[in-house]
């Protein structure tokens, strides 16, 4: 019998961290392509400043030794930003200090400070499909893996040297910690899954609600052994679970140097902003949110909305694969405690993958519906759901392919293959085109499903925010249009943005920015519903309400430019 | 029962059921592929515009649809088109006809009960020319008024000067625009002519007159042409009024020695429209007489009304 080209053994191993990785390196290699062509959002400038200062502190380490310790040198580099975590500023810093100052292997230093980013959403990918393959096959996980490569949004976020994507990373790499330390019980997996929580913690805060994934699992898991296996209660015990409520907080302090002095204040400070966050306004079908109550179908409209909706087809059928699983076991469980009748209960999992995975997407998504819960962040906020989605949908697309096989299965071998072929490019052509397409415009990009950006701004869907687009509106029409030395309002686009956009020779370096529409030759206003009322200004400004030129994506005007008559 | 044919038609449709899934995504992309495709070229917008620019009379509306397309709009069709009156409209009552220039074969809601009179279309651009059922003829617009030799403006006895000057205008937050040419009163106050944007952030062409306690701000319309009503709108800045927690602004209406009406606008009320009836007036010529009052800061207030 002829061997298949290529074969694996049934086992996942360390061939599947190889394709693991080389989904990741391609992925990463995709975004780095996009780099430059996406301008600044008005955090991702914040965070570069951070970083730096962050990582010149351990290179103040490194140079001075001891004197770095004390609080001065600490507050001094650590106190810029810190209402969040040092991990991800931190790898940002140290990568544009070796990639782009030392070694130069960047010419964009917002490139360097982005890629540990970009090789988290690689970690995310790697992940997801690791998690996949071992939960249900290879052809589950590696669906997966570009499935949640394949989100407009992921996409979008993974670009950036922000936090977002980097904790869903984290969130899927600690699910997966914690699985594999439930299943191997061996040292090393309970100290890794200790050690991840930890990095999480100090990724983004989303990581204090991941107890209430894992404690609920451990205790429905290990709860009624624990109760009856007194002699044996060493084996019983969740030892991933424990080492991550103790290794978790105390690498949390190890890498964030600032809360090495005045340790509770601080700590407690950190808490206070997270739980009092202010309200920034969203736009969701043609309002404007300021303030609690956030309505509650925000989430379910955005995922609808912004996920590929094949992929939330496949997302359906691996639910409903996944609950009539439970269903099965649930009816079992109570047929036999009411009639004891002893009957088969369907295949258990005693890692309870199902539940983790249930819980994963749950809590990742739960504080989002809630009223009082800020949604100005859109999306990005519970992006650490989508790789657990993707997983299901992994799950989904295993179940059709396996339906057609049986469906074709008189059909000839080539034939059998070219549907498999087929079926594969269905369900990631559409998520791959829209995807690519939606770039530098990822957040006013909507699924073909609403009628794709156009369909969104006829819901009243946010365009955008944080000012972006600026960089792209100079490339089509600021850096080729306007006299030398013309002054420019910038609206939405932070100053330290525009100073770096134009360090990097993305907008002419001889314009100037001015800080109100009267006092400019060209402005620019980056459409959002609240936007308008500086449109108006302008109008009254500039004596004319015709712009120069409206930057627009699929027709969708995403930034107007007005000059001065 | 192999013989069932329903039960065969089940069973066939069972197993083929998976095809929905691929089929999905056919549909999907073949979606995205139409909707990517530009909705209309460049030469169809400037061909629709020159039959704009020939067909549209003063008194006629210049709209777009669907509403995001606008700021293309304002830039395929300019500022001698898309004036700052059509633009920022008070409604469309006053307008005889609409050309709603669209795109995709949107509609404006404000012309469902309008009549068609026809329709033109430019590859990928529509001109649709909807008549006004009951077009209202407008006599005087006060906002036009806004202007040293036909109004006046006065706080507490004190006459505001008007200057002409630059505007002034800033980020999110400022308020409306204020404007270069401005009656400007002691104390801080001043009357002219902007663009507020409402509660729903549409654009309205109105007299800024913010009040700033106190003495209420005294508005002297000269020439006003009366009808039989004094229709109207007036609003607070979105920014101000949103949050609800600013004191109300009370808008008086004096002529012919007497008080037409005293207008309250509370926080919250957004673009709010009144009519007012002159018919004692109608056919008569003189002093139209606007009162703004309010307390409080951020009470950036505008009116626009028009007598018909």
């Amino acid at each position: 019998m002829k061997r298949p080209w290529l074969s694996l053994p049934d086992r996942i191993g360390w061939r599947d961290h190889g394709i693991g990785a080389a989904m990741a390196a391609f992925y990463v290699t995709w975004l780095l392509a996009g780099a430059r062509s996406l301008g600044f959002p008005r955090d991702e400038g914040v965070y570069f400043r951070a970083g730096s200062s962050y990582f010149r502190w351990y290179r103040l380490v490194w140079d001075h030794g001891r004197e770095a310790f004390a609080r001065g040198p600490i507050d001094a580099a650590f106190g810029d930003n810190h209402e969040h975590p040092a991990l991800m500023k931190t790898l940002f810093g140290a990568s544009e200090y070796f990639l782009h100052d030392r070694w130069h292997v960047f010419d964009d230093a917002s490139t360097a400070y982005r890629l540990p980013g970009m090789a988290m959403a690689g970690l995310a990918v790697w992940v997801t499909y690791l998690f996949g393959a071992r939960a249900f096959n290879r052809r589950a996980g590696a669906i997966a893996a570009a499935l949640l490569s394949l989100m407009p949004r992921v996409f979008f976020n993974s670009h950036l040297a922000c936090f977002d994507v980097p904790i869903a990373a984290m969130w899927i790499l600690c699910l997966y910690t914690y699985w594999r330390s439930a299943e191997e019980r061996s040292i090393g997996w309970f100290i890794a899954a200790g050690v991840t929580y930890g990095l999480m913690l100090e990724t983004k805060h989303n990581a204090w609600l991941f107890p209430a994934v894992v404690v609920p699992h451990a205790l429905f898991v290990w709860g009624r052994a624990l109760a009856k296996a007194r002699a044996a209660l060493w084996r019983k015990i969740p030892w991933g679970l424990l080492s991550m409520a103790v290794l978790g907080p105390g690498v949390f302090l190890l890498l964030w140097p600032y809360l090495w002095f005045d340790t509770e204040a601080r700590v407690r400070w950190y808490a206070a902003f997270h739980l009092n966050h202010e309200y920034y306004n969203i736009e969701f079908l043609g309002r404007n949110y300021f303030g609690p109550p956030s309505p509650p179908l925000y989430l379910p409209v955005m995922i609808l909305a912004t996920v590929p909706s094949i992929t939330m087809l496949l997302f359906f059928v691996g639910t409903t694969d996944r609950l009539r699983h439970a269903y099965g076991r649930v009816a079992a469980w109570v047929r036999d405690a009411l009639h004891r009748t002893g009957a088969a209960a369907p295949e258990s999992d005693p890692r309870e993958t199902d539940l983790l995975l249930f819980l994963g997407f749950c809590v990742a998504v739960g504080p989002f519906i809630l009223p009082r819960t800020p949604i100005f962040g859109a999306t990005k906020h519970w992006l650490t759901a989508y790789p657990v989605l993707a997983i299901v949908a992994g799950r989904g697309f295993d179940l059709i392919a396996t339906s057609m096989d049986r469906a074709i299965q008189t059909l000839r071998s080539g034939v059998r293959r070219a549907a498999r072929v087929g079926l594969v490019a269905c369900v990631l052509a559409a998520p791959a085109a829209v995807t690519a397409h939606s770039h530098p415009f990822g957040l006013s990009a909507y699924v073909p499903f609403v009628g794709g950006t156009q369909g969104g701004a006829d819901l009243g869907l946010n365009r955008q925010f944080w000012g972006f687009t600026t960089q792209t509106a100079a490339k089509r029409f600021l850096n080729d249009q306007t006299p030398p030395r013309s002054t420019v309002f910038i609206l939405d686009t932070t100053w330290d943005a525009w100073n770096r956009m134009q360090e990097e020779h993305r907008v002419r370096a001889d314009l100037r920015v001015v800080g109100a529409p009267g006092d400019a030759m060209y402005s620019l206003v980056q459409h959002e519903l609240h936007m308008s009322e500086v449109d108006y200004d302008i109008w009254i400004a500039d004596g004319s309400d015709a712009p120069a030129y409206v930057m627009t994506h699929d027709d969708v005007p995403i930034v107007s430019i007005y000059r001065r008559q | 029962m192999s013989g069932d044919p329903s039960a065969k038609l089940k069973a066939r449709a069972g197993r083929w059921a998976f095809a929905v899934v691929p089929l999905v995504g056919v549909v999907e992309l073949l979606s995205f592929l139409v909707q990517t495709r530009p909705a209309a070229s460049d030469a169809d917008w400037a061909t629709a515009r020159e039959y704009v620019a020939t067909h549209a009379r003063s008194d006629d509306l210049v709209a777009f649809a669907p509403r995001w397309i606008d700021p293309v709009g304002r830039e395929r069709f300019g500022s001698a088109l898309a004036t700052l009156e059509r633009e920022a409209r008070p409604d469309e009552t006053r307008f005889a006809r609409a050309l709603e220039v669209s795109i995709r074969g949107a509609h404006l809601p404000a012309f469902k009960d309008w009549p068609r009179e026809g329709e033109q279309r430019f590859g990928g651009v529509t001109v649709t020319t909807w008549d006004n059922p009951e077009p209202a003829r407008v006599l005087t617009d006060l906002v036009s008024l806004v202007n040293p030799q036909q109004m006046r403006v006065s706080r507490g006895g004190a006459e505001c000067n008007f200057v002409r000057g630059n505007p002034q205008s800033g980020g999110l937050g400022f308020g409306p625009a204020i404007p270069g040419d401005r009656f400007v009163c002691g104390g801080g106050g001043f009357v002219g002519m902007s663009v507020v944007a409402d509660l729903s952030y549409l654009p309205h062409r109105c007299i800024y007159a913010p009040p700033v306690g106190g003495a209420p701000t005294r508005i002297q319309f000269q020439g006003v042409h009366f009808g039989t009503r004094l229709h109207g709108h007036h609003a607070l800045y979105v920014e101000a009024e949103r949050d609800r927690r600013g004191a109300p602004v009370t808008l008086t209406f004096r002529a012919g020695g007497t008080t037409l009406a005293s207008l309250e606008h509370r926080d919250g009320d957004g673009w709010k429209g009144f009519e007012l009836d002159t018919s004692p007036l109608a056919g008569t010529t003189g002093e139209l007489v606007a009162e703004v009052t309010g307390e409080g800061e951020r009470r950036m207030y505008c009116f626009e009304a028009d007598t018909r």
